[in-house]
């Protein structure tokens, strides 16, 4: 059995009187692309910036496995407009307290394929989410986490990511990500989850939930 | 360690970004400094001349001989009026022109003012009504000064005019007393008179007494001059420095200036952290929320130094090229400049704080102004003036950075001064960091 990298047990959230998420476990093992799917103010975020570390738990416990790294692609864009993408990667790269930050700089931007004299604030959206996404690899994480990663990209982007998340799960990495395209949830998920609401409402393969989904 | 090398690269990168945007840059410098400017050009008003109404019940002619001497009354008054400015007003009019405002004080000259003058018995009296307000004790010493220069001037004559008398008891000649003329033997023509009546005893006796006369008038001439002014004002205008380049000037402007400046700025760096979105990237544990405080209150350090090097820098060079008195004191802008390295910092956290609190970049900005300007203008509220709002603005930086710049600008012995200022601002810093600290998790969670 592959190796547990991440485990959440009864998280929840509130804000305020509001119920974001309701009590949920949750296991992402080696080797695991999950899906997160539902609709929108499922509360789909809010788990993955638990999960991220970057929202405290109403409740619950989250562990992460000896070793394991978690890294996180929010939603929206994360870099400084004002830096390069090179500049980006250099800075992230030292607050990661990694040992040759320029190097890995450079490996990540050429492996990504950013421009490195351009602003960040003006290059395309497609690269702007590739740049996160490299800022999110830097210190080479096991658990990949990627909120909604494709919802602005345009197919081609979508394939480069799409092939950037396989290499991660074939270097014994695990992805969690969301997403509303069901169709990007058959071809890459190796198991689903559903929220509806702030609660759970379904778990296991993507054929199941194809099956599930269509019932009325 | 790691906490302050992940602030410096924090700073780092907050100074890159801002090198790249000029016009934030040039915006962020120039618009306190027009701040400056302009509460500068407020508080020069308050050295400018209030409108004071005068209400003329006496109908005082164009020329009026008192003592002797011809005045034009109402010129006398233009003339000494060098405070105010004076406007001629009924009675009416006048009163309108106090509710309004349009004029600080009314001056009534009452019927029977010039008769009474005339008179050189009593006194006459003018009538002085003020609004209550902030300025009133100010033109109340106005007028006051006013009333003064009409007395010397009016004072000289009748000084001049007791002297005639004298001279003409001493000389012989004629006089006008109270309307009537008279025609005055004098002591020296007495005096030769009884000159022939050496063996007359009582004749030798008048001698004597108008030799005593004489003696007692010749001292009173000397003495009736030194009564019109017991006390002379001697004045020298010297090179020294105008109101614009003063020690409390230059303290202001770069207290003013630094205090817009660091505010807005630790705020907007600050907000600028979630604007990115990368405020929870940083906030799950990549760096510790200490550091990234401690980042944008360095940077606000940073740039309040630069801009507050440049005003010491300007204002020196102003005071040196026009050979002011006193020169720029250029051995203590070290000691300015530690000042400003608190004082920068203590407000950085405030606009750190509003910058959290705000959690975008416009908001916070708008939030920092909204808080710099009613925290420079309580720091410029004399303490004398308003004791409460002296106690609040100690609770803020400005009114201690002010007090700590003037005097290690200009002060003999400072150090009384600056040192419990210094730590005010280092005070201020710890407890502002420590609430700016405790609203982090406000910017950073997602």
């Amino acid at each position: 059995m592959a190796e547990t990298l991440l485990a959440a047990r009864t998280i929840s959230r509130r804000f305020g009187r509001v119920i974001a998420l309701e009590p949920i476990d949750l296991e992402l093992r080696s080797g695991e692309a999950v899906a997160l799917v539902g609709p929108n103010g499922a509360g789909k975020s809010t788990l993955m910036a638990i999960l991220a570390g970057a929202l405290k738990a109403s409740g619950g416990r989250l562990s992460v496995t000896g070793s394991a790294k978690v890294g996180w692609l929010p939603q929206r864009p994360a870099h400084y407009g004002r830096l390069t993408a090179l500049e980006n990667l250099v800075l992230f790269a030292r607050l990661e307290q990694m040992k040759h930050p320029e190097q890995q700089a450079a490996q990540m931007l050429e492996r990504f394929s950013l421009p490195s004299d351009r602003l960040s604030t003006y290059l395309s959206i497609g690269n702007r989410q590739r740049l996160s996404l490299a800022i999110a690899l830097l210190g080479d994480p096991n658990v990949l986490l990627l909120d909604e990663p494709t919802a602005s990209l345009d197919p081609k982007q979508r394939a480069l990511l799409w092939s950037e998340a396989q290499r991660h799960i074939e270097a014994g990495g695990a992805i969690f990500f969301s997403s509303q395209n069901l169709e990007e949830v058959e071809r890459h998920a190796t198991r689903v989850i559903a929220l509806d609401s702030g609660r759970l409402v379904f778990g296991g393969g993507p054929e199941e939930y194809t099956v599930w989904e269509r019932e009325p | 360690m790691k906490t302050l090398r992940d602030a410096a690269l924090l700073a780092r990168k907050d100074l890159i970004s801002l090198r790249r945007a000029p016009l934030v840059v040039i915006l962020l410098a120039c618009y306190p400094l027009l701040i400056a400017g302009l509460v500068g050009t407020v508080a020069g008003y308050a050295n400018s001349r209030p409108r004071i109404a005068i209400v003329d019940l006496d109908h005082i002619p164009a020329k009026t001989k008192v003592a002797g001497h011809t005045y034009q009354i109402k010129n006398l008054i233009d003339e000494v009026a060098k405070n105010v400015r004076i406007s001629w007003m009924t009675k009416p009019e006048a009163a309108q022109a106090l509710r309004t405002g349009e004029a600080v004080g009314v001056i009534t000259i009452p019927k029977g003012f010039i008769a009474q003058l005339k008179s050189v018995v009593s006194s006459p009296q003018v009538e002085f009504e003020t609004s209550q307000g902030g300025i009133s004790s100010r033109v109340i010493q106005q007028m006051q000064a006013l009333i003064y220069n009409l007395n010397r001037k009016l004072q000289d004559a009748y000084v001049k005019d007791a002297i005639g008398y004298i001279s003409v008891i001493r000389n012989g000649g004629k006089a006008d007393f109270l309307g009537s003329n008279y025609k005055v033997l004098g002591i020296k023509k007495a005096r030769a008179l009884l000159a022939g009546e050496k063996n007359n005893p009582d004749a030798a006796k008048i001698v004597r007494f108008l030799d005593t006369a004489e003696g007692a008038l010749r001292a009173s001439e000397v003495s009736a001059k030194a009564v019109a002014q017991p006390i002379k004002l001697a004045t020298e205008t010297r090179n020294g420095r105008g109101w614009l380049l003063s020690a409390q000037m230059q303290a202001y402007a770069l207290a003013l200036t630094v205090s817009i400046l660091a505010l807005a700025l630790g705020a907007a760096v600050t907000a600028s952290e979630r604007d990115e979105n990368v405020a929870c990237l940083l906030g799950r544990g990549l760096v510790s929320r200490l550091s990234l405080l401690a980042a944008k209150i360095a940077l606000a350090t940073i740039i309040s130094l630069a801009v507050g090097s440049v005003i010491l820098l300007a204002f020196g060079i102003i005071v040196d090229v026009g050979g002011i008195a006193g020169g720029q004191p250029w051995q203590r802008v070290p000691l300015v400049l530690v000042g400003v390295t608190l004082f920068g910092a203590a407000l950085g956290a405030i606009g750190t704080l509003i910058g959290a609190l705000a959690r975008e970049g416009r908001s916070a900005t708008l939030g920092a102004l909204l808080v710099a300007l009613p925290i420079v203008l309580l720091g410029l509220i004399p303490r004398e003036v308003a004791p409460p709002a002296g106690y609040v603005s100690d609770i803020f930086p400005f009114s201690h950075g002010e007090r700590f710049f003037s005097s290690a600008l200009y002060d003999l012995h400072p150090w009384a001064t600056i040192g419990p200022e210094a730590l005010w601002l280092l005070g201020l810093l710890v407890v502002w960091g420590a609430l700016a600290r405790l609203a982090q998790p406000r910017l950073t969670e997602a």
